[in-house]
């Protein structure tokens, strides 16, 4: 490497030497969908499925989507951080929280519940570690470690559950969690607001969180100011494996039943309402607050396209053109704007 | 250091040994070789049927291995494309939806390129991770075969014709084993005779370099994925044909199938370094994995579970992440050491 | 003169037709011109109103320091850079600006300074990548084996055209991206520090090929930083400085001193009176015995309390190599190396012992290993600071501003705004984050790797302020910089490195541009100190 190939190969050169040494930066429309249209997209939808979906705006309605959107919301909050630290996606999270679940029931019906906890705690550890070291000492794409870890997850369940469905005791405490509602909100919900502001609280304020984000921002500046950097993914990872864990539960809780295939689909739409929310699968910028925003929106959504008759395919597209087209702002903002 | 007479430049010496030495360390089929030997010892022992009965095993390695083969086009050039899956899916569902099955056929294949084409161009002209991208992709196509589909299979109105695609064509060799030799073939004398398809080595080996070289870099990449979704789509085709009917929940599996075998057989996932061959190697050791445990009762999820180990050791023993283990685990360990001084 | 060059160190470039003999073709038509081209990167001008011409059967040198323009210059005549004004001609006729193809056509071929093999496929394949020969869209492995094998038989250069580049050595894979700028045929020839990686016999063995090459009439354009081989094969020379065109000259109307001074070109600072002759400086702060690994080969460094220690030579000397092996940053092979911070003695093993007891290291690579730049200023500055600003791992935010803030103001930070994203800053300002984040740390050593590489001269200075500050307060400071005035301005010892080696150590006193660039350049030997 040398001084002048550096400099001078620099596709983008630095800004010029000036005194001021602050690059202006003009107003760009896909900059800012990347960075602020959420709040306008959803607020616009949730205004036209007020106004024009039937049955949208109806307090049942309303608690149906909270519940729904609740386990879906948890896990997206813990796989931000993945996200976040520039390793694209946790895909096993749909094993993770199948997993979580039958534990939960299963166990409650044959022993007691907080064993059943206690072993989701350990397979949440397993799953965090396993993808963790994977991707960060092994440095293995996440996609593809995830991915098979998803296989080795749900071929285990499946094997071990036979795919049979378990049934929680329905005077149980488990049930009594699932029906529980102030007003409008499940009990559900009230965990997602919980462990969002927590996450927020971690991310934003812990030397973890900060870590995380600046690994996602530029892997050697991090691992060349001393941080452990192989623990750091792991730790992210793990963040994502408790987040399914609680996601899980909330979801057994939610229809007090766990089968192996309950989570399909949980892996994308976390992946959406993440990248909806704005945090970028580039790495190194993003929120948890924003997450919870998106998760609003994708819910939203899917529950418009439920109650307009639009069946599984077309949220599937739906939400699968979003993710595309969200982080197609995202790569062309970053084209135009720079940083 | 031998001066001005012969130029020492660290070339290796010929000789028999050098050469078979040589000839071995060129090589990127290591794992794919091992692992077949292995599973091959291991059915020779235990199941037998697998070799006795190779059509089975003929194939099953024809299933795994036509989106296999075609997945290696592109992550030779350093791009991943997950849609497969779902490629495999909708063009069944589209195929079994026309009375004709010809006209089928053709559409679904057109379908196929033209979903490589829009993969491409979000990944070279957008600019976005081919991950990310083709797991967008992965997602909406699976919504496409259950919304063309209405959710429920599509029975073939052609029933002889997918009769007749089932039985023994050349010889013992079914037409779907044909096609797979052929694909096969196809696409190894791509990689390695034909420029265009040479060239994907160089652009998934030093990208700057093969632009600097005058290689249409963004070009190759659409050939890349247009492949992979023709190949992708012509599964999807055979698949419906074996069943007689489109299953718009097809092709879960090959997609870690095909990833596996991929990896296994040497596929480096950075670009630029692998074989085709590595590839049928890497399918042929888990298709007689596979058969050789369907015979002998094991169950469906406990398949998955191995597949989805050797993806998992595979992805982790490749050379760079050997290479990455052995700084990360010092960093990893050193933490105590750092932190006590 | 000649006599001179063939006793130097590197064992002399024995050359059968060196330089007496063999008349530049004057009068000549040159086959390929610049004219007036001028290339801007941003504010800053990298070459500014260049002309050049070269004929057939002539070997021009080029030279300059690091940043001088060279590469600019070789990659607009490539067509891989389209220059913002003047043109260039080849063979009377005016070349497409910015397009490969068309110079590729025109008979140009760039050797690069960074290899630009693909390293899995073979070297009758890298050879021919780009122009691959086809026979009805399949490769013609004939023709492609034939080229290959032709194009290595006019350097003279056996290989294995079957092997993957990826099993060649360093030197070899040098050889095989000559034999595919020779395999074009072309009528122009360009190399970029072709020997930067090469051993002298290695270097030896080129330079006679490239004689031979231009002997057939094809003009050599030869980009080096070592006087000797200019004076080896050169016929003419044209030195650049700043981006611009000094001087071009007949070889035999100058001399290796009088080159360096054309490249050099200052006069000496007076600012170097503040150069501290007889500092006292304190105990041992970093000790390196023996360093060890790619590239270094047996190092010892020692750096007291107080005292400024530079590293000099060519980029590509193994300085920055042997500064990450010392600290842990890369992996080293062999040797010993202890920090004493507050009288303990701590054995550096990892790259965070290192951190851990008290070292502080600025790369190379600002943007992509010093700087986090999507994230603030005052983030860049908590990352390495991150246990002294929280408290039981919870970040202290009040803390952190006014610990910002601080820092902020003390490397003189502009605009001062830590709360906006460290990509928002010219050149010169990130590198003071990046300075900032590690003097919040309080550093016992600071390592400084090209601390003001493409950094603007007010910010320069004020960077030079800090190093100096710091060292008078007692920190060890090791500088690497291919910045000779920086180097000499700074140091009050100079090691100057060379192929993996402290091939001389200068005290401050003694240091000159014309002493560190001898040693550096191979031209002069033996240790002064």
């Amino acid at each position: 490497m040398t001084v002048e190939s550096t400099i001078e190969s620099n596709k983008t050169p630095e800004p010029a030497n000036d005194e001021v040494g602050v690059e202006q930066q003009d107003f760009n429309i896909l900059v800012w969908m990347s960075q602020q249209g959420v709040f306008v997209f959803t607020a616009l939808l949730l205004l036209f499925a007020a106004i024009f979906i039937d049955g949208f705006a109806s307090v049942d309605n309303i608690t149906d989507v909270f519940n729904r959107a609740a386990p879906i919301g948890i896990v997206a909050v813990g796989m931000t951080f993945v996200v976040i630290s520039a390793n694209y996606l946790d895909l096993s999270v749909v094993a993770q929280v199948a997993t979580s679940a039958v534990l939960l029931i299963a166990v409650s019906n044959s022993s007691n519940m907080l064993l059943g906890m206690a072993f989701g705690v350990l397979v949440a550890i397993v799953y965090g570690v396993v993808n963790g070291v994977a991707v960060g000492v092994f440095r293995a794409n996440a996609v593809i470690v995830t991915l098979s870890t998803t296989f080795i997850g749900l071929g285990v369940l499946r094997w071990q559950s036979g795919g049979s469905i378990y049934f929680g005791d329905p005077d149980g405490v488990i049930a009594s969690f699932g029906k529980t509602e102030i007003g409008p909100f499940p009990l559900a919900m009230l965990v997602l607001i919980v462990v969002t502001l927590l996450m927020h609280f971690v991310l934003t304020s812990t030397t973890f969180g900060f870590m995380v984000k600046s690994f996602g921002s530029n892997r050697e500046a991090t691992r060349l100011a001393g941080v452990n950097t192989p623990l750091l993914v792991i730790g992210a990872f793990t963040v994502s494996a408790m987040g399914a864990l609680l996601g899980g539960w909330v979801l057994a809780a939610f229809s007090n039943t766990a089968v192996s295939s309950m989570s399909d689909g949980f892996d994308f739409e976390a992946l959406a309402a993440i990248i909806v929310g704005g945090t970028s699968v580039f790495g190194g910028k993003g929120s948890v607050l924003r997450t919870l925003l998106g998760v609003v929106f994708v819910s939203a959504l899917t529950n418009i396209m439920v109650l307009s008759g639009f069946g599984f395919g077309y949220q599937q597209m739906a939400i699968g053109a979003l993710i595309v087209l969200a982080v197609s702002v995202d790569a062309l903002a970053r084209k135009v704007g720079g940083s | 250091m031998t001066q001005n007479t012969t130029l020492d430049l660290g070339n290796e010496k010929p000789g028999l040994a050098g050469q078979i030495k040589t000839t071995f360390a060129r090589r990127t089929e290591g794992r794919a070789v091992v692992l077949l030997i292995v599973v091959s010892i291991w059915a020779l022992i235990w199941e037998s049927a697998v070799f006795t009965a190779y059509e089975v095993t003929l194939g099953r390695l024809a299933l795994i291995g036509l989106t296999a083969v075609g997945l290696t086009a592109v992550i030779l050039m350093g791009e991943l494309d997950l849609s497969i899956a779902s490629i495999l899916a909708v063009s069944g569902v589209v195929m079994a939806s026309f009375d004709n099955v010809f006209l089928g056929i053709v559409v679904a294949l057109a379908i196929g390129l033209v979903i490589g084409a829009v993969n491409a161009f979000f990944v070279v002209v957008v600019g976005i991770n081919s991950f990310i991208a083709t797991l967008g992709m992965l997602f909406f196509l699976r919504g496409m075969a259950f919304v063309i589909s209405d959710e429920e299979p599509v029975l073939i109105e052609n029933k002889e014709f997918a009769l007749d695609f089932g039985k023994p064509l050349v010889g013992e060799f079914t037409p779907r084993v044909l096609i797979f030799i052929l694909t096969f073939i196809a696409i190894q004398v791509f990689v390695t005779r034909v420029r265009v398809g040479r060239e994907f080595y160089a652009v998934g080996g030093n990208r700057e370099a093969a632009r600097d070289a005058g290689i249409p870099v963004r070009r190759r990449v659409f050939t890349g994925f247009m492949i992979s979704g023709f190949v992708a789509a012509g599964a999807g085709i055979i698949v419906t044909l074996q069943l007689t009917a489109a299953d718009p929940t097809a092709g879960g599996n090959a997609l870690l199938t095909s990833f596996a075998a991929a990896i296994v057989g040497g596929i480096l996932l950075t670009g630029g370094r692998g074989s085709v061959l590595g590839t049928l190697l890497g399918t042929a050791s888990l298709a007689i994995l596979q058969v050789g445990m369907t015979f002998n009762g094991t169950e469906a999820d406990v398949q998955n579970i191995v597949i989805g180990l050797v993806l998992f050791i595979a992805v982790i023993t490749d050379p760079n992440s050997i290479r990455a283990v052995l700084g990360s685990t010092r960093t990893l360990l050193q933490a105590r050491t750092a932190s006590s001084t | 003169m000649i006599e001179r060059l063939g006793n130097t160190a590197t064992g002399g470039y024995v050359s059968e037709s060196s330089a007496v003999d063999v008349q530049p073709v004057h009068g000549e038509a040159a086959v390929i011109s610049a004219h007036g081209l001028v290339k801007r990167f941003g504010g800053a001008v990298a070459v500014d109103d260049i002309d050049l011409a070269v004929a057939p059967g002539e070997i021009h040198g080029l030279v300059g320091e690091n940043g001088a323009g060279k590469s600019t210059l070789m990659r607009m005549l490539a067509g891989i850079l389209t220059p913002d004004e003047g043109m260039v001609r080849v063979g009377g006729e005016e070349l497409q600006a910015g397009s490969t193809k068309s110079a590729i056509e025109a008979g140009i071929s760039l050797v690069h300074q960074e290899l630009s093999l693909v390293p899995e496929m073979t070297v009758a394949e890298n050879i021919n990548l780009g122009f691959t020969p086809t026979r009805a869209g399949f490769i013609d492995r004939g023709v492609q084996r034939r080229v290959a094998r032709e194009a290595l038989e006019e350097i003279n250069v056996s290989v294995d055209l079957e092997e993957p580049v990826s099993r060649l050595s360093v030197a070899l894979r040098q050889f095989v991206e000559i034999a595919r700028a020779v395999a074009r045929k072309p009528r122009i020839l360009i190399l970029d520090e072709p020997t930067a990686t090469l051993t002298p016999a290695e270097t030896e063995y080129l330079l006679k090929m490239l004689e031979r090459l231009a002997k057939r009439g094809m003009a050599i354009i030869y980009i080096s930083h070592r006087i000797p081989e200019i004076f080896a094969i050169c016929h003419s020379v044209t030195v650049l400085r700043d981006g611009k065109h000094v001087d071009t000259v007949d070889i035999h109307d100058t001399t290796p001193d009088a080159l360096v001074s054309l490249m050099v070109g200052r006069e000496l600072e007076a600012d170097l009176a503040t150069r501290r002759e007889d500092a006292e400086f304190g105990d041992v702060r970093l000790s390196a015995t023996g360093i060890r690994a790619a590239g270094v080969n047996d190092v010892d460094v020692e750096v007291r309390a107080g005292q400024i220690v530079g590293l000099g030579g060519l980029v590509g000397a193994g300085r920055s190599e042997f500064v990450r092996a010392t600290i842990g940053a890369d992996p080293r092979t062999g040797g010993e190396v202890t920090v004493t911070t507050d009288g303990s003695v701590h054995r550096i093993t990892s790259y965070q012992s290192a951190i851990a007891a008290g070292v502080a290291y600025i790369p190379e690579e600002r943007r992509t290993d010093g700087l986090a730049l999507s994230m603030s200023v005052s983030d860049n500055i908590t990352l390495p600071n991150r246990q002294k600003m929280s408290s039981r791992y919870i970040l202290q935010f009040r803390r952190i501003a006014q610990f910002a803030k601080g820092l902020a103001d003390d490397t003189g930070l502009r605009p001062p705004e830590i709360e906006r994203n460290a990509g928002d800053f010219s050149g010169g300002n990130q590198q003071k984050v990046v300075l900032a984040k590690w003097l919040g740390r309080e550093p016992s050593v600071i390592i400084l790797d090209e601390p003001t590489r493409g950094v603007d001269v007010g910010a320069k200075a004020e960077i030079h302020r800090l190093v100096r500050a710091l060292a008078g307060n007692g920190t060890a400071v090791l500088v690497v910089s291919s910045d000779l005035p920086e180097l000499l301005e700074l140091s009050d010892v100079i090691h100057v490195v060379r192929d993996g080696r402290i091939v001389g150590t200068l005290s401050g006193a003694d240091a000159d541009e014309q002493s560190v660039m001898s040693l550096a350049s191979g031209e002069a030997a033996g240790s002064v100190a």
